[in-house]
Parts: structure tokens; sequence; C-alpha cells
């Protein structure tokens, strides 16, 4: 009877030790490749869906987020050099952009030149989409476009997808 | 009592089989991650903190260092051809920068005081800039250089510039190309890459690189 409980007790922690190893440990090595693995540095949040008056202005918030530890140029950047953050929508697609409308960038400096002030997104942001949909649903792929840079380099100018559902009604 | 012992061997048989699971698991993911790090050791600009070095530079581990720096031909602002082999012999910089970068406009300046300073022993900047080029649009093309030249005046740059930076992607970047400026790779006289940079450093550890390509 003993020894029946002890092979209990021994089948309980070999389910026990198994599940430990069965859940996977990760190698130092993982959790460092993790670190280099490429982030996009900006993301859209937010809407997915929208319904919308066909054929009238309407006008659409959306979301994005930048990259901790990442900054963009904002819509006015300070230095005529710098690429300005835009977003458009391409001819064709059964909804119009009417206007953009931009946050102000908040003022952020390098630290290895702290005389240049630079004007940025950070963290969330959002623009103000005036859209004029036409009747029905469009599938609409948008498109921002930005400049992403953290304190010690800059990386290429990009474009992003902003994938909204539009119903026109 | 003979239950027992078949109860016991089982237990033994399905630990055995957790370890093993235990152990293929780890070494797949071991594997995987060695793979990756492989992958991406053309250097990345990544978010945060953690992927830095110590004093917030981007880890960047260049499979070109120890190797012969890959030749190029490529156009300086005036239309002249310009190739690496052309400067066989020096130490040369080079030097991948935009105009749209923060970053490559405060190293600039430390970029142009010492190439006056180690000139005369055989060393030379390549300033390679990565900006777009409309190579089908004769007007825009004119616009792009015309802008470039005059970010390149603007910063007070006295080496060569060379346009269409991006046709070296691969070569100087790997299978995703050169993700972040300005990236400097330094280049011995014998043509071989003695070191490399990624994003802002500073003008010691540049100077540091350059008397190494120097061979001081």
């Amino acid at each position: 009877m003993e020894l029946n409980k002890a092979a209990w007790v021994a089948a309980a922690l070999a389910l026990g030790i198994g599940g430990l190893f069965a859940h996977g440990q990760i190698p130092a090595g993982d959790a460092a490749s993790r670190q280099v693995l490429k982030t996009a540095a900006v993301e859209y949040l937010y809407p997915e869906q929208v319904t919308v008056a066909a054929g009238k202005a309407s006008d659409v918030t959306l979301h994005f987020r930048v990259a901790e530890g990442l900054h963009i140029n904002s819509h006015t950047p300070k230095d005529e050099f710098l690429i300005p953050t835009t977003f458009s929508i391409p001819d064709g697609v059964g909804v119009r952009l009417e206007q953009a409308s931009y946050p102000a960038g908040e003022d952020f400096t390098l630290p290895a030149d702290p005389t240049t002030r630079l004007s940025v997104y950070t963290r969330e942001f959002t623009i103000q989409a005036r859209i004029v949909a036409s009747p029905g649903n469009h599938l609409l792929e948008g498109k921002l476009h930005y400049q992403a840079c953290n304190s010690n380099a800059c990386m290429p100018p990009k474009t992003i997808p902003v994938a909204i559902d539009v119903i026109g009604k | 009592m003979k239950r027992n012992t078949i109860v016991l061997g089982i237990v033994f048989f399905i630990l055995a089989i957790f370890a093993w699971v235990g152990w293929a698991n780890w070494e797949y993911r071991k594997q995987a991650s060695e793979r990756l790090l492989a992958s991406s050791a053309h250097g990345q600009l990544v978010p945060g903190q953690a992927a830095e070095g110590s004093e917030g530079v981007p880890v960047f581990n260049s499979p070109l260092k120890g190797k012969l720096a890959p030749d190029f031909t490529l156009e300086d602002l005036s239309g002249n051809k310009v190739s690496l082999a052309n400067y066989k012999g020096k130490a040369v910089l080079i030097n991948f920068w935009a105009t749209w970068c923060g970053p490559c406009k405060i190293e600039t300046p430390w970029l142009v005081e010492l190439r006056n300073q180690y000139a005369s022993k055989g060393f030379e900047i390549l300033g390679v800039s990565t900006d777009d080029l409309d190579r089908d649009n004769p007007k825009t093309l004119a616009k792009d250089k015309a802008e470039i030249a005059k970010s390149a005046q603007q910063l007070g740059i006295n080496y060569p510039v060379l346009i269409d930076g991006a046709t070296l992607d691969k070569p100087y970047g790997g299978p995703d190309g050169l993700d972040a400026m300005p990236t400097s790779f330094f280049v011995d006289r014998n043509g071989k890459v003695v070191a490399a940079e990624l994003g802002l450093t500073s003008k010691d550890d540049i100077e540091g690189n350059i008397k190494k390509a120097l061979g001081e």
C-alpha cells in the first residue's frame, strides 16, 4: 500500500517536472534575439470600420502609435530637409480625402545637440481625416508616410497602410 | 507488488519522454534564436534601450568586419564616376548619410574636422547619400541632386559626396539593407573593413576607428 502511494507521488512529480520541461525554456539567446527584431516604427491602431453619410464630408479620427524610444517628424518639421508625416488616400477607391488635420508636434532635442529643436510625434497620436465616401462598402487602404529616428540614428522614410472599412450609407 | 512496479515503470517512461521533449524544445529554440541573431547581424535601428549599448548607441555587428569592403562605382554630385578602388592604398571612411537624418548633421562637422586632420596621412571620406533619386524623371532627379548638394554645402562637407547610395544597400547592409543612418565603414589601406559604426557615436570613437584604418 505504501509503495502504491509512493508510485502515485512519483507519477505526480513526473507530470509536474515534465510539465515544466514541456513548457519550454527560453534560452538567453532567444531573449536577446527579440531585442534585435525589426519593429515597425508606427502602428495604425483604429478605427477598423466607420459608417459615414454617403456623399457628405465626415470627420474620422485615426489613431496611431509610435514605438517606444522612437519619434517621427510631425507634419510641420522645423528643418526643410526633414520629411513630414502625411496621410493620404489613393484616388479611385470610393473614398476621397478632403482634408487631413494633424496635431502640433512636441518639441524634441537630440541629447548630442541640445540647441536644435525638432517637432515630432511620440507614443500615440491622432490624425483627423475629413473624408467623403460614395454609397457602399469600401475597403480603404490609406497611406501614412513618415520617417522615424531615435536619439542616435534614423530609419529610411516609410509608408504604412492604413486599412479601414468605410461604409457609406 | 507487480502493479506497483508497472506504475513506477510507466512513471519513469513518462518522465523520460517529458525530459526528451523538453530538451528537444530547448534545442529547437536555441537554434532558432541563433539563426535569428545571425540573420539580423547586419545591424538594425531598434526602438528602446534594451537593444542599445551602454551609451544608447544601437548595437552594430556588421558581418563585413574583417572582410574586403565591397567595391562600388557611384556618381558624385558633378556626375563623375567614383570607385572605391580609386582609393587603394588609402584609409577610407565610407559614411552613409541622408539629408533627412538629424544625427548625420551632428556628426558631419566632426567628419570634416577629422578629414582635415588626417588627410595628409592618406585618409579620405566618401559621403554616400542614401536619399531617394527619381531616375525616371529628369526634372525630379535634378531637383533631388540639388537638394543633396544644398544640404552638403550647408553642412560644409569638403569630401566627395556620392549619390544613389541605395544601390549599396545589400552589399553593405546585408539581406535587409541598410536600416539606419548614419552608418560608417572604416576601410584600411588594404581595402579591409576594420570597423563599422551604426548611429551617432562620438568624435573620439570615429577618430579611434580612423586611426585603426590608418594602421596607427
